[in-house]
């Protein structure tokens, strides 16, 4: 029994699957915080029937229950009956944003200028400068300690792989990007990093609701990156995304363009054997806690790689014992919903703590940016193995 | 299912003050208070009848006070239950109530319904892991049921108070037992062809002088929908499985897990032993996602939960597919069939129109073939409002009575969690009009 | 639509019927505990509750016993089945031949093997007993694993008689170990034996001696003999004829004017000459909630008058 009738166009059969058991409750960062329903994923979904059913008006509270999610999608992995709560958020929250354009105006302002490499690359730099001159508050902001004023340049090396740079990662955090095509190309691979062809992947811009918009930068990503070579990701939440152009566009062309793409330690997990074992690498020392990223762990499910890419590398991986529970970032989120961002990643620095790790790392920019806002340093794996790979 | 109530104003209170504070408006108002957990009960306690003010204790949320010497924890009430074993597993412990929600489910709400969960038949029910309970009635008044000593004053209060669905008072923190982790543990998975062998199996078990720490068996179904979500290598192809668990000291376990695996195979049943804890946590994920797995077979479900003599096994197994069955119900069996405590599942679409009433009334046949063999409405689960009116089938009007005076000791407005357990023949305003007749004399 | 079960049991009726609806009551077991709580006022009615199995299933590891059957006299027939029940009889310290189901279950103390077997409370799965105005009532439910309805069988456990007569019990059995011996123990530290002796149903310390009671699998028992100091298979004392209530981590802390002492390590019941000098205060409001559970289950207070829960 499949279709949609009802005000928030949910797919009727989706809603129907929650049976409201209550095991994706303990697994929200949002309920484990509040402790309302409300903020739960059933409670979501009990609220997002009775809208779509007529028997509720789409009040303010009901919007803020749809928006405080930070659409980690812990409820999925948990999820005994297979809900697919992601996509029945994401539709609601089109709609409420197309109803009553819920999306504040400085947020769909900051979007529209993340497809725009040029100026988000001169307005970084501008605010590394103001960094520089401690005009900025970066902490309290969740900026980076210190924003590039330049960058180094990626070159292509050949058309093996793809290695998509995105938005802000490129502008803020490109020293990782060198790193990661260091990596792959220790497996004796070569790279062509996408650059500004494909400047978006769109994924803040489908979490705000704001559909056309990421099916537009789904597109223009799609053409950029051409052939059928792998594209290879070092961000969990654009790598998420661009495995979900097959739904999101509901097209071919988008599947096939999907299943081209590999989060760059999923990648690797097969390539593995053909990095030089001679000499072998000196493994760094230290405890090193692994931060899944939620796009990793429950949208992607390639968590695992990122510890098998790792522990050659490595002296001693710990585990955090919060079961993967979201650090409270979610793109945009930790700027939109600042106080419950800052309890749910609470909880996160407790788990880190208590693991008595010496380095954190993280596969996301997002994730990383939110931990480092908290006094952490944290680094992406990728670092860690270019790092123990020039120390050869 | 029960639709006919919304909830008043509700409240997160994170301290015994705040509750008492709660009440103490209610009592000036003469609201009625409903508490609630993380929601996840299964007869409808803690849903909301009329408008009462709704206590939600999940912020309630910290463990107070861990005493390794005398194994105890002072919790509150919205301690999630695995929370507080998963905080306890570095000193060697663990809560033993192990409810199949256990990772969502409060403390508070195991105290309320007495709840148990597959390792009770070794280890017993909620009730023999609370020494005392911090409790706020509905005057306002803060008392503690029990103690920590061995033998507290009084009458056993603290024994009333567990699995009083809510009515008697709200619990603001909870001392519990802690029990060292066993030296060993192993689990069996035996498969069968025939659900008649299974229960046979579990009847042999028991009769040899063995106690597991758990016996549940799943049917067929249960097994397809449960083995899709966790793929731990659940035999499809059986009629039903056993998941049978010993724990104790190495050597004796040894033993107890070779005779488990002989009476299975002379029931002829196949016998796996989890090789390691990774395949063990996997087998027992998916016993306990169970009821959100059957997701998978239909939108909606409803269970029962009865509690059968252990011999009777089969001819209610029998009796309940047949029921279900004939109302044209998709059933689905999975249960702790240690101690005989039956979950029979109905899954079916609830757009169907009359699907409601058959499901309805399959439950009332199935409760009555449950009583009519000696046995019990509610093993674990609790009456709620579900079960309320059934009450009847089990007690006689003395029996309610009886149930009803202990009710008003604690809450002589019967202003907590109204219209939950006792019929409504047997309501407060029932008794308080008995109690008000007193002086006329009838009540000699 | 069906009934509840028609209580038909011709003795538990009469018992009922002795009993009736007015004057005051006290019913006698075997007269072990009398002293507890207070002796009954002597012109009350003396009545003394049925006898006999009513019906034992040992594939169900349960018993319905009437509640004037001696302990003994159960376990006796339940040890043809390899069976027993957590209840005391005359085999354990302090425990004695003569002592009544139903009268263990109205005084509600546990036997030493506490610590192992869990407090007697937790084997009462259903009790009738009779109410103030002459009812016969069910609490509790057949099944080894019940919760429909409130908990009426924990309040009556302990209640000495005071909110109603037990006349019958269904009680859990459990099979009796496969061994089962004291181990004495001369030189040891109490908490170290708890800590050690993982088959150990009861710990027992007289302030040098420690007493372990170790029941399981053979193969166990000697890992646990293996693992402790060395020891004799010697049975303790019988126990001084008061108890003193105290969390099980003071029980180190007893004062040096205790006397001879028997102490249930992990349990925190010490066994003394004398009356306990210092017992924990009472709340005023749990002492009134008491009073009021008595107040409408016996409003005229025929049940056992002059004995009450107050003065343990």
């Amino acid at each position: 029994m499949s279709g949609s009738l009802g005000l928030l166009g949910l797919d009727q059969a989706e809603l129907d699957s929650c049976v409201a058991c209550g095991l994706c409750l303990p697994h929200c960062p949002t309920y484990r915080v509040t402790g309302a329903d409300t903020h739960s994923p059933r409670g979501r979904i009990a609220l997002m029937q009775v809208v779509d059913e007529g028997i509720a008006p789409l009040s303010d509270e009901i919007v803020e229950a749809f928006d405080s999610c930070i659409q980690c999608r812990a409820c999925e992995t948990a999820c005994p009956g297979d809900v697919p709560f992601g996509h029945l958020l994401e539709v609601a929250k089109g709609v409420v944003e197309k109803t009553r354009g819920k999306a504040p105006w400085w947020l769909k302002l900051g979007l529209r200028a993340l497809p725009r490499p040029r100026l988000l690359r001169a307005g970084s730099s501008c605010l590394a400068v103001a960094q520089r001159l401690r005009l900025v508050p970066s902490q309290r902001l969740g900026l980076p300690q210190r924003l590039p004023v330049r960058r180094r340049a990626l070159r292509a090396t050949g058309d093996d792989v793809w290695l998509f740079t995105g938005c802000v990662m490129d502008a803020w955090q490109r020293d990782i990007h060198v790193a990661t095509q260091q990596v792959i190309e220790a497996t004796g691979t070569t790279v062509r990093p996408s650059g500004d062809a494909a400047p978006c992947c769109g994924a803040l811009h489908t979490h705000a609701g704001l559909g056309d918009d990421a099916r537009r930068l789904a597109a223009r990503a799609m053409s950029a990156l051409e052939g059928d070579n792998a594209i290879l990701v070092n961000s969990a939440g654009c790598g998420a995304a661009l495995k979900d152009y097959g739904r999101l566009l509901d097209s071919d062309e988008a599947r096939a363009f999907s299943a081209r793409v590999f989060d760059v330690h999923e990648w690797l997990v097969d390539h593995m054997d053909e990095i030089d074992a001679n000499p072998p690498a000196p493994a760094i020392a230290g405890r090193v806690a692994i931060q899944d990223p939620c796009h990793l762990r429950h949208v992607q499910g390639s968590h695992m790689a990122v510890r098998r890419v790792l522990e050659p590398f490595v002296s001693e991986i710990v585990e955090l014992d919060d079961e993967g529970m979201c650090c409270g970032a979610g793109g945009a989120y930790s700027l939109v919903h600042r106080q419950l961002a800052l309890d749910v990643r609470d909880r996160k620095t407790g788990a880190i703590s208590r693991s008595r790790a010496d380095v954190v790392v993280s596969a996301n920019p997002g994730c990383s940016m939110h931990l480092v806002a908290a006094g952490l340093t944290v680094r992406h794996p990728m670092e860690l193995v270019a790092e123990a790979l020039r120390a050869r | 299912m029960f639709s006919d109530g919304a909830a008043g104003p509700v409240c997160f209170p994170d301290s015994t003050e705040h509750v008492q504070a709660i009440m103490g408006v209610a009592a000036r108002f003469d609201r009625a208070v409903l508490a609630r957990g993380a929601g996840s009960g299964l007869s409808g306690g803690a849903a909301p009848l009329g408008d009462p003010i709704v206590v939600s204790t999940t912020r309630m949320n910290r463990v107070l006070e861990v005493d390794v010497e005398d194994r105890t924890a002072w919790v509150q009430p919205g301690v999630i239950n695995l929370d507080l074993t998963r905080q306890v597993t570095p000193l060697g412990l663990h809560f033993a109530p192990d409810p199949s929600s256990q990772q969502v489910c409060t403390i508070g709400g195991n105290v309320a319904n007495n709840s148990g969960g597959p390792h009770c038949l070794a280890y017993g029910v909620t009730s023999a892991h609370v020494l005392a309970v911090e409790v706020v009635l509905s005057t306002g008044e803060a008392v503690v049921l029990g103690g920590l000593d061995a033998e507290p004053f009084g009458y056993d209060l603290r024994g009333a108070f567990v699995g009083s669905e809510g009515m008697f008072g709200i619990a603001t923190k909870i001392a519990v037992r802690l029990t060292p982790n066993p030296e060993s543990v192993k689990t069996l998975l035996l498969a069968f062809d025939k659900v008649a062998d299974a229960a046979a199996t579990v009847g042999a078990v028991i009769a040899s002088g063995l106690v597991p720490a758990a016996v549940e068996m799943m049917d067929k179904r249960c097994v397809a929908a449960v083995e899709d979500f966790v793929h731990a290598g659940y035999p499809r192809e059986a009629a039903a499985v056993l998941l049978i668990e010993l724990d104790g000291l190495r050597r004796g376990v040894e033993a107890d897990t070779a005779k488990v695996a002989e009476i299975g195979r002379a029931n002829g049943g196949t016998v796996r032993v989890a090789a390691d804890e990774q395949e063990r946590a996997l087998l027992w994920k998916g016993r306990k996602s169970a009821f959100g797995a059957v997701a998978r077979v239909a939108p909606d479900y409803y269970l029962h939960d009865t509690v059968v003599p252990r011999s009777k096994l089969v001819e209610v197994l029998e009796a309940v597919y047949e029921i279900v069955d004939r109302h044209d119900l998709t059933a689905v069996n999975v249960f702790h069939a240690g101690d005989g405590n039956l979950h029979p599942l109905m899954a079916y679409d609830s757009r169907e129109p009359g699907v409601n009433e058959r499901v309805a009334a399959a439950g009332r046949e199935i409760l009555e073939v449950s009583l009519a063999v000696g046995g019990v409405l509610s093993g674990e689960h609790g009456i709620g409002v579900e079960k309320r009116d059934f009450m009847e089938y089990q007690f006689t009007r003395a029996d309610l009575e009886a149930q009803a005076l202990l009710r008003r000791s604690f809450d002589p407005h019967c202003r907590l969690n109204q219209g939950k357990v006792l019929p409504s023949a047997h309501s407060c305003a029932d008794i308080a009009s008995l109690s008000a007749s007193k002086a006329d004399g009838v009540w000699g | 639509m069906i009934a509840p079960p028609v209580i038909d049991d011709a003795a538990l009726l009469a018992f009922a019927a002795e009993i009736g609806s007015t004057g005051p009551v006290m019913v006698r077991g075997g007269g072990t505990r009398w002293h507890v709580g207070g002796a009954p006022h002597s012109d009350s009615r003396e009545v003394r509750a049925p006898t006999g199995i009513v019906e034992y299933r040992p594939e169900e590891m349960t018993v319905c016993v009437r509640a004037g059957t001696t302990v003994a006299e159960l376990h006796a027939v339940l040890a043809e089945h390899g069976q027993r029940t957590a209840l005391p009889d005359g085999s354990v310290p302090g425990g004695s031949p003569d002592s009544t189901v139903g009268g263990t279950i109205a005084v509600g103390r546990s036997p030493v093997t506490r610590l192992g077997d869990g407090h007697i409370r937790d084997a009462v799965l259903q009790l009738h007993y009779v109410a103030a105005d002459g009812q016969l009532v069910t609490a509790g439910g057949p099944t080894v694993k019940n919760v429909t309805g409130f908990d009426m069988c924990r309040v009556l456990v302990g209640s000495l008689g005071t909110l109603g007569c037990i006349g019958d019990a269904i009680l859990r059995t459990r099979p009796k170990p496969e061994h089962e011996q004291w181990a004495r123990l001369d030189d040891a530290e109490p908490e170290a034996v708890l800590n050690t002796a993982k088959t150990a149903t009861a710990v027992l310390w007289d302030g040098s001696v420690v007493w372990a009671r170790l029941c399981g699998h053979h193969v166990d028992v000697e890992d646990d003999l293996v693992r402790l100091p060395a020891s004799c298979e010697v049975p303790p004392p019988d126990l001084p004829p008061f108890r003193w209530s105290r969390r099980p981590k003071d029980l180190h802390r007893l004062p040096n004017e205790t006397g001879r002492f028997m102490a249930e390590i992990g349990v925190g019941v010490v066994h003394c000459e004398r009356p306990d000098p210092d017992p924990l205060p009472v709340p005023a409001g749990v002492a009134a909630l008491n009073r009021r559970v008595r107040d409408l289950f016996d409003p005229d207070r025929r049940f056992n008058p002059g004995r009450s829960v107050e003065r343990l």
